[in-house]
This record gives structure tokens, sequence and C-alpha cells, in this order.
């Protein structure tokens, strides 16, 4: 045997270990060209979701009718963490759902979305799609590019409210408290009667905060929790309505109206109690009838009432939107808008609604018993708020805003603290960013 | 071997060959510098493409300011002292040396006595498989468990119930989580370097003990004198697995307090790790991949300088036996 001959072996060697290697990254490519159309489609929900069974029905007859192929990846809620390395490929889904505060850090506020221009003026079962979204709800999200154009097309929304069982409450699904006073003088009367007014998992800082900010919202108006987080110099936490905010979160804390240990509990450990009647009342969103339905005690009645009024703002509703949004890389942007807006048919969105028992974003779609009395709270609202007020700052809410919540939550501080921890580390945040 | 002889000469007098410049050895070192290229350069290719790249990416990226698409500006150090200046990235920084050095010491402490103990004992594979077993665990089950455990229903507080506690501790609250943690991390990683060390002291001939038990050697001395300066190649490899893994400690923490995956475990117990993950990843809030490739940054400084100072205190002579 020559060396030259081995030297000539051992690369056919390497040269076949390469080829395998890079077969594996290969795949397939390209669909026929004879279709009307290919899309991607990179959705946040996974097989067997009720979501997902709703959409995967669209989507086969969106192919019916329109001979397109939309290829699906069910990837769950990761898809937009996914999305943002894909970006700087050439990889990119055309078409991707989440909710408002998933999709504006990765494609709204970096300006990668595509006005959905399209989607809007089409018409679906005889209106332009933008007459089908009610008004106050697009008033409310932020959901314009720098050009005025909407990057999202929602098709439907998640909100909260404070649960409880109506089979073990009826009094109080005819009449509940509408207002702050109320609901306290209905923890007290609960309490004193030996019962355990409030249910909270302690360790989602996310549920924890939302105390804070409705409370904010509700006595300042949507949009002043934003203008707070906003403000560079921390000032703005000085305000007497942020201090009256904080000290109501801190009654709740230190008064013992929540289930002993639930600042030391692991989720859902919490909300399984409530759904149990370790407690009487939960705030928490929309999703909680299909979260803990499994597990909730028998005949439980899933019924809700609106977060309660704090001072003379108009009644308000907390709406979040889940819908789709196309980056501008995409391929085939026509054909995805073209999909996006097909879910807004009255069909997929009773479905979304009786079905997956979400809110659809139509008015007029039908929605399920457990949900009546939020779309009730929604409908009547005059103004609409999100989550957290819809504050998307880089590493502010996982940073600064939640953490020090936490603490006042979980009654480790009082609301005097809470302000001038949050001063603090608002006014460094900011300096921070430069 | 024919094909080789009939070669050689040819190789020799060919026209490019001049002898004076001609590399010495014998015909096997010459093979082998030929293969060189072959053998290494795909495996360095890989390795260029796959790690060095990313490393350089990463150190240009972290001078950015960048959400991870769309415009990149450049900022030249204000990441890093951004991140310096954050309280809560210090706080991390502190979590990951205590993961360092204070579990380190311990797991080392407690391995080293269990080897000891184990070298004597009866049944001590079966042992030695035992203390090994919780490596194997995914961390995911710690996670969930720590739930069913810790929880205020849960399994320590109902056993605690009939002995009298009533008021028994905030397992779960925010600041127990990390020494919760720690401890884990102690239960889990003891077993695999005790599993290690053993291998390493099971090596020693056993006529250096009879040698010891003749001189009327204690317990102590042995250690000293036999089982330390002979292990000491393996202890040094372990303690720089033992940086390297610690300061990536990351999923452990994400499902032990983040609601296993469901939500951001609480701020105490977060590591450089995950400081860097939610910087980037959180989903929440626009990415910061400029400060987050800072913070990695800077926790890739940290194991390169640990790693070299350890690999210099440890240097000793390998002793041959």
């Amino acid at each position: 045997m020559s060396t030259r001959f081995r030297f000539t072996k051992a690369l056919a060697v390497l040269a076949g270990a390469a080829l395998a290697l890079t077969a594996c990254g290969g795949g397939t490519t390209g669909a026929d060209a004879k279709d009307s159309g290919t899309m991607t489609y990179w959705s946040m929900w996974k097989v067997g979701e009720p979501q997902q069974k709703v959409i995967a029905q669209a989507i086969s007859d969106f192919e019916k009718q329109t001979g397109a192929t939309v290829k699906v990846q069910w990837q769950g809620r990761s898809n937009t963490t996914k999305l943002v390395p894909a970006l700087n490929t050439s990889n990119v889904p055309d078409l991707v759902d989440g909710s408002y505060a998933k999709l504006a850090p990765v494609l709204g506020n970096t300006g990668e979305a595509l006005p959905l221009t399209d989607a809007y003026a089409s018409a679906i079962d005889g209106k332009k799609v933008s007459d089908l979204i009610p008004g106050k709800y697009l008033a409310a999200s932020n959901i314009k590019d720098s050009g005025g154009q909407p990057w999202m097309l929602p098709y439907s929304l998640s909100s909260d409210a404070i649960w409880f069982n109506a089979a073990k409450n009826p009094g109080l699904a005819a009449a509940p408290p509408t207002n702050w006073d109320d609901f306290m003088a209905l923890l007290n009367k609960e309490k004193a009667a030996g019962q355990v007014p409030l249910a909270a998992d302690g360790d989602i800082a996310g549920y924890n905060s939302a105390w804070f900010s409705n409370l904010m919202i509700h006595a300042e108006g949507p949009g002043s929790l934003y203008k707070i987080a906003s403000d560079k110099s921390g000032a703005a936490w000085d305000s007497p309505a942020v201090l009256a905010a904080a000290q109501k979160v801190q009654a709740l804390a230190q008064g013992g109206y929540l289930i002993n240990g639930y600042n030391a509990s692991k989720w859902p450990a919490q909300q399984q109690a409530w759904a149990n009647g370790g407690a009487d009342l939960l705030l928490n969103g929309s999703w909680i009838p299909t979260e803990t339905g499994t597990y909730a005690a028998k005949g439980f009645q899933y019924s809700s009432f609106p977060f309660p009024a704090v001072s003379g703002q108009p009644p308000m509703a907390r709406a979040d939107f889940v819908g789709w949004a196309v980056p501008k890389k995409a391929k085939d942007p026509a054909l995805a808008q073209k999909l996006a807006a097909f879910l807004l048919n009255k069909k997929y969105q009773d479905d979304l609604g009786t079905q997956a028992k979400v809110l659809p974003i139509r008015a007029d779609a039908q929605t399920s018993p457990e949900m009546s009395t939020v779309k009730t709270a929604i409908d009547n609202a005059k103004e609409i708020y999100q989550a957290d007020d819809g504050i998307t700052f880089p590493g502010y809410t996982t940073k600064v805003y939640w953490p020090i919540d936490d603490q006042l939550f979980l009654g480790k501080i009082n609301a005097t603290q809470f302000v001038a921890k949050m001063k603090a580390a608002q006014l460094a945040y900011w300096k921070g960013q430069g | 071997m024919s094909a080789l002889t009939t070669k050689l000469p040819r190789r020799a007098s060919g026209p490019a060959e001049k002898p004076g410049r001609r590399p010495g050895g014998s015909s096997i070192d010459r093979q082998r510098r030929k293969l060189l290229v072959p053998f290494v350069g795909p495996a360095f290719i890989f390795y260029t493409v796959l790690f060095i790249v990313p490393a350089f990416a990463a150190v240009w990226i972290s001078l950015n300011d960048w959400a991870g698409s769309g415009p990149m500006t450049f900022v030249g150090f204000s990441n890093y002292i951004q991140v310096f200046q954050d309280p809560l990235f210090l706080k991390s920084f502190g979590n990951t040396l205590l993961l360092l050095f204070v579990v380190g010491a311990v797991v080392f402490a407690l391995a080293f006595a269990m080897t000891l103990v184990l070298r004597d004992m009866a049944a001590k594979k079966i042992v030695r498989n035992v203390i090994f077993f919780p490596h194997l665990i995914n961390a995911l089950v710690f996670g969930v468990l720590a739930g069913f455990i810790f929880n205020p229903g849960g399994m320590v507080n109902t056993l605690l119930k009939p002995l009298g506690v009533s008021e028994p501790p905030a397992w779960l609250a925010q600041d127990n989580i990390f020494p919760l943690i720690m401890a884990t991390m102690v239960m889990t990683t003891t077993g695999y370097f005790t599993t290690i060390l053993m291998a390493g002291v099971d090596r020693i001939p056993p006529y250096f003990y009879e040698d010891c038990a003749l001189a009327g050697a204690t317990a102590f001395q042995r250690l000293r004198y036999v089982i330390l300066p002979l292990t000491w190649d393996v202890f040094g490899t372990c303690a720089v697995l033992w940086t390297i893994s610690s300061i990536k400690i990351f999923e452990i923490i994400w499902v032990f307090g983040g609601s296993s995956g469901a939500g951001i475990p609480p701020t105490q117990s977060w590591t450089v790790a995950v400081y860097t993950y939610v910087t980037a990843f959180s989903g929440l809030s626009t990415p910061a991949y400029g400060a987050a490739t800072a913070s990695a940054i800077i926790s890739l400084a940290l194991v390169s300088v640990l790693v070299v100072l350890l690999r210099r205190a440890m240097r000793r002579d390998a002793i041959e036996f």
C-alpha cells in the first residue's frame, strides 16, 4: 500500500464523513412551483391544545379554498424566542402568532414587523376586517408602527377577573363588589366568618404585579403606569396616587387574607387549593377555567367579577391581544395576511369562543358560559388597558418592577419602602440604559 | 511493505525536496506530519466555525446595542459598565461564586471523606452506584419534586405536623430557594466526584498500604503521604471540571424557583447564567443582546482566569507508580 493511496483513503473517509454530516442539514427544498403559494407558520400553540384544533381546522379549510400550502410548525409559546435568531437568517416564517407582550419586543418595537394594511383592508363575511375589531381595543394597544400602520392582527383576547365558585357563593354572582371599599369589606366579612378570602400563587411575579398594576390603572387611567415607568428621574413614583395603590396592596399582603404560605409555594399549588375550596377568590387570567378545570372540586361553577373600581374613572377592563404578525422578511406576505384575516371568519371566531373557551376578538362571536361575566365586563368597558400597562422596556419588568413588587405583595416591605425602592431602581435603570 | 520501500527512493529524489531543508525523523514521523492536515484540518475548521467565530462574534455583539434583529448601534464598553452597575448582576455574580466556592468546598470535602470510608467498606460497588444515582436525574425532576416536598401543604410539613411543628419554616420563600438549590447541588454532584476520586484511589497499589501498616502510620499520615500525592492529578482534574460546570449552572435554578418554567425564578436565586438568559430571552421585554453577551463574556473570562489559576496552584510533578 503506498502512502499516497493511504492519503487518498484518509481523505475519502473524511469526505464521506463530511457528506454524511451535511446531509443531515439538507432537508427538503422548495415546494412544487405549480401551487398557488406556500407559506410557513410558526404557531404559539402545541398539538392538542384547544386553540390549536380550531386553527388547524381553519388552515385546512383555507388550503382547500385557496389551493395554497401552509407549512405549520406547532412550536408552543417559545416561538417568539426562536424567532429572534431566525430573523437574522433567510429562514423566516411568513406568519407567527403570540400575545402582544411577546410579539412587541421581538417584532413590533424593533421595526421587524410588516404593516398588515392588506389584512385590515380585506373583507371577511362581507365586512372590512378593520370594522370587525371593536375600535376601543385598537385605541388601547400600541400596535401601530412608525408609519402609523398596525403590525398585529388580533384573533382573540385574554383578560383578567376575580374568579369564584358560583355554586358556593351564589350571592356574589348576583351582587359582586363594584368598588375597592366594597371589595375590602367582603374580604373582612369572609375573614371574620373563618373563611380564607383570597388565593395567589406568590411565586409568579406576573400574577403578583396584577394587583398593583390594576390598582394604579384603575386609579389614574390606562397608560398612567406606563408613564410612571418611563420617567427617567423616577420622581413620578412620588405621586400620592402611587403610594395609595401600594398601601392597598400592602393591606392585602399583611391583612391575613391570603392562604397561609402563599409566599413560599410553587405554582400551581395555590390555584389548586382555590379550585378545591381552600379560598374563595382568585385574581387571575381568563384562562383559569380551562387551566384549573381538570382538578377543580366537583360541581365548581366558574364565575367572576371585574377588578373593582377605585375612584371616579369610567368602567375599564384589561384586554391583551393574542394574534398574528408577519415578519418583514416573509417570503409570501400576501398569503400570510390572507390566512391571518381568514381566522376572523365568524365560524372560527365562534369555535374559539365555544370550543377553545377563549375570548374571540369579534364582538359578535359566541363565548362559553364560563367566559360570560368577563365578556360582559369587556363589552361594558369604556376603556381598555393591557397587563402591566403594556410596558416592554428591555428588562424593566423582569429586573426592576417585578422583583420589588414581589417584595411588597409577599409582605416583606411596606408601601413607603416600595415607593422608595422603585424610585431608586428606576433611576438606576434609566441611567444604565443611557 | 514492498510498496513503501519502492516509494521511498522516488520521494527522496523528487525535485522539490532539497536534502538540506528536509525535516529530520523517520518515515513514520514524515507520514504523521503529512496526515496532520487532513486529520486535524476538518476538526480545526469545525472548531473555528462553531466555537471560535461565535466567541468573537459575541465579543463584537457585546460592544453594541442590539435587540437580536434589526439595526445594531456601536456603544463601546457601555454594556459592560451597565452590567457592572446593575445590582442584580452583582447579586447573580455573587451567587455564582457561592456555588463555585461554597458548594465546591462542601462537595469535595464530602467526596473525599466518602472515598476514604468507602475504600475499606463492604459492598462498596453498590454504595458507589447509590451515591452516583442522583447525578443521573434530570434537574427538572428536582424542580418539580421541590413543590411536592416543600409546598406549604407538602410532604415535609405534613410529616412535621404530628411532631408538633405548627409553624414550619417557609421553605420555598424567595430568600430560601437559593440555599435549597445549593443543598440540591451538593446532593447531586457529591456522588459524581466521589466516583471519579475513588477511581483514582483504587489505582494505588495495595503494597503502599501494607508499607504504611508495617511502618505504623496513622490514618492521617496514610492520607497525607500516600493517598493525596498519588491522587493529586485526579483531584486537579475534578477541580477544573467543577469550576467549569458550576459557572454554567442554569436549569436547576430555572425550574426550582420558576414554577417549573411557567415564570421567571426570583432574582434572589439568579446566577450569571440566568441573568444572561433573562436579559436576552425573557420574552417579556425587548431583548438586550448586547448586555446579555457582555454578561456571558464576563463569565467566560471568569472561567478562564480561574482554570488557569487552578492549574497553576495544582501543578505538581506527576508521580509514576
